[in-house]
């Protein structure tokens, strides 16, 4: 089944290579497929629905969202796509003359050290965002179902306020007469304020702070799955709490990790106000690149190179996911 | 999610074909002329440049309601024009070169004088400057100059560019976020002029900016005074207003000119082609040149008013800034050198 289960557009190429290897039985499996256009769960083993076929009313509920995502998302990347095969004109519009040298002018090496320092970021933020997720989920395992649901709940509480606002908020914590400085020079910790932000650290501390969550809730959510007898087991054969963490809890909450990280990881590359709010407009990542390439260089095409190379890097990435046996839905998608 | 294949690709191919069809109608159409607004004027112009209650009066005054929108460099104002559909924004605030790249592209609507009456408050001195030589598109608004501002009680004098590579600022600069006046900076202090494009010129600046660079902790257009009042930093290279509302707040900011040169920024009202409402872009335009505006204007942002019955600098003190700063001068498709070079430092 996972095998049928792909992107629609990340198999694109694989299409017309695979299918005359097919075998008769995955060709029925097809046409069934076709049957039921609006069906979304082909693992349902009930065949009378396959055959009432259309389903008028889930398409009516679902066009709305179909509308959206062609309208606001797709067309817009396929613009994109053909921007990114354009000339500019240095005044922020384009020459319809077919090129590939923004994707050569991609690889410019003050470029390609932008994307090394965005992904050592994007790594550090969801390496920092795994260590605060399991103790915290496993913590949260325990616990009655009244105070998990309370305690989830505060972890979505920052959502109703803007991020860019809370970012803003980081400001008067981290700067040099900031709250956490001040805090710790009239205790005598330190002798001369630290230097919190307007560098990567400071982007990083951003990123962890507005990107949590969205490690927090898959991890919680496959560490509660965990089977208590599993854990019972271990602790009777004497495992000690570092060896239920590595063998049990580590390889079965691997795809909910995978699946956090991945929430984490593509947004840490990409927005840029953090980085341009903590990092005083100096630490650059990925999304800052892109950012200047349409507001300040005025050179769309490139940027939308760059933005396709984000692109195809976040497939690559979503397609790990599934080898290491992730499931799409989860993704939230 | 889970569609057949077969169907998903023909559905892919369809809203390619649709899509380009969709590109060829838009690319076929000829902008439409847009029914006239005389009750709203869009104005796109610099954060901290004009205060809040200055276009609330006016709007009160005149009936228009204004749809005001900021943006921090001339890059980010020609960013969004060439993006933006044509009769967007009716009245901008571009800086010389940034006005005659303008009129080479035009984009700007040709600026009639004689339909404002406050015309002869401008001071002639900035009149036909060689980026609109006759003023047939633009009229200067306020000059902005950038300078050295630095705390005297933490730092020693500083007084030229190379005063800022001293070891012990370490993380204590901030700069402009603009790449023309910082690039400018650092092309003077290798001893060109802010508008030098050789390449082996540029590089030399790079390299100062190597040299200069563990000392810079940030950069900012939109309110580098901030890093000042919070003692972020000691010192910075900031335009004029900016130092002087720092130095409202702490008498210990001084303010320099510094030795080896500075730019010059002469911002001027322009009104963009294809304006939805020029009438009220007039009406905007004269009333910003009254007397009593330009006087509230440079009380609350101390830059250099072009009005002649303001005195926001004494005469001899104007006439010297003038002959020593350079205005930034359009490089035509050089600005390629500046950009890459911006992409390189940030």
């Amino acid at each position: 089944m996972r095998k049928n289960h792909k992107l629609p557009f990340s198999s694109l190429s694989e299409r017309g290579r695979k299918s005359p290897r097919k075998s008769p039985s995955v060709y029925k499996n097809h046409k069934l497929l076709i049957a039921r256009s609006s069906e979304h769960d082909e693992k349902s083993p009930n065949p009378v629905r396959a055959k009432s076929g259309f389903d008028g009313f889930k398409l009516f509920v679902t066009l709305p969202v179909i509308i959206y995502s062609l309208l606001l998302i797709f067309l817009p990347l396929v613009y994109v796509f053909f921007l990114s095969f354009q000339t500019s004109d240095n005044y922020g519009g384009y020459d319809f003359k077919l090129t590939l040298k923004n994707y050569l002018e991609a690889f410019d090496p003050s470029f390609l050290k932008i994307f090394f320092v965005s992904i050592v970021i994007g790594l550090l933020t969801t390496f920092i965002c795994l260590l605060i997720s399991y103790p915290f989920a496993i913590f949260l395992r325990d616990k009655p179902e009244k105070t998990r649901s309370l305690i989830i709940k505060l972890v979505m509480v920052p959502f109703l306020t803007n991020s860019l606002i809370r970012t803003y908020g980081w400001i008067t914590l981290l700067r040099k007469n900031g709250v956490i400085n001040s805090g710790l020079l009239s205790l005598g910790i330190i002798n001369s304020p630290l230097n919190l932000m307007y560098n990567n650290l400071g982007v990083i501390i951003g990123m962890v702070y507005t990107l949590l969550p969205f490690m927090i809730l898959p991890v919680v959510s496959a560490v509660s799955k965990v089977d208590e007898n599993l854990l019972d087991a271990a602790e009777d054969l004497g495992a000690s709490k570092l060896e239920k963490f590595f063998r049990i809890y580590l390889p079965l909450t691997l795809p909910g990790a995978f699946n956090g990280s991945l929430m984490v990881f593509i947004p840490a590359i990409g927005y840029f106000f953090i980085a341009d709010i903590l990092g005083g407009g100096k630490a650059m990542i990925i999304g800052n690149l892109v950012k200047n390439q349409f507001l300040i260089a005025r050179n769309w095409p490139l940027g939308a190179a760059l933005s396709i190379l984000l692109l195809v890097m976040t497939f690559g990435l979503v397609k790990l996911y599934q080898k290491v046996g992730g499931d799409l839905d989860e993704l939230g998608g | 999610m889970k569609v057949s294949k077969l169907k998903t690709s023909l559905v892919l191919i369809s809203l390619v074909v649709v899509f380009f069809g969709f590109i060829i109608i838009i690319h076929s159409l000829k902008p439409e002329r847009a029914v006239p607004e005389t009750k709203s004027l869009n104005v796109l112009n610099w954060t901290s440049y004009i205060p809040d209650d200055v276009i609330s009066d006016f709007e009160k005054e005149s009936g228009i309601k204004v749809n005001y929108s900021t943006y921090s460099s001339n890059e980010e104002l020609l960013a969004k024009i060439s993006s933006a559909a044509p009769g967007t924004y009716d009245v901008i605030f571009p800086s010389d070169y940034m006005v005659e790249l303008m009129i080479y592209r035009d984009m700007l609507e040709p600026l009639d004088s004689s339909r404002l009456s406050n015309f002869e408050n401008i001071n002639k001195k900035f009149l036909n400057q060689p980026y609109d030589s006759k003023n047939e598109f633009s009229l200067p608004f306020l000059l902005a100059t950038s300078v050295l501002a630095y705390d005297s009680t933490k730092v020693e004098r500083i007084s030229s560019y190379r005063d800022l590579l001293d070891k012990n600022l370490r993380n204590n600069i901030i700069l402009l976020d603009d790449q023309r006046i910082v690039i400018g900076a650092f092309l003077n202090a290798e001893g060109y002029s802010a508008n030098d494009t050789d390449d082996a010129h540029l590089e030399k600046a790079y390299d100062f900016y190597q040299e200069l660079k563990p000392n810079i902790k940030a950069f900012d257009s939109d309110s580098p005074k901030t890093f000042f009042i919070t003692g972020e930093v000691d010192v910075g290279l900031v335009w004029n207003a900016e130092a002087i509302l720092a130095q409202g707040e702490n008498k210990n900011i001084k303010i320099s000119y510094p030795a080896e040169g500075f730019t010059l920024s002469m911002d001027n009202y322009t009104i963009v082609k294809g304006a939805k409402n020029p009438d009220g872009a007039y009406e905007f335009i004269n009333y910003l040149l009254r007397d009593d505006i330009c006087a509230r204007i440079v009380e609350e942002y101390p830059y250099i008013s072009t009005n002649k019955n303001i005195e926001s600098l004494p005469e001899p003190e104007l006439d010297e800034i003038l002959s020593r700063g350079t205005y930034i001068e359009n490089v035509g498709t050089d600005i390629k050198k500046f950009d890459k070079l911006w992409a390189r430092i940030k």
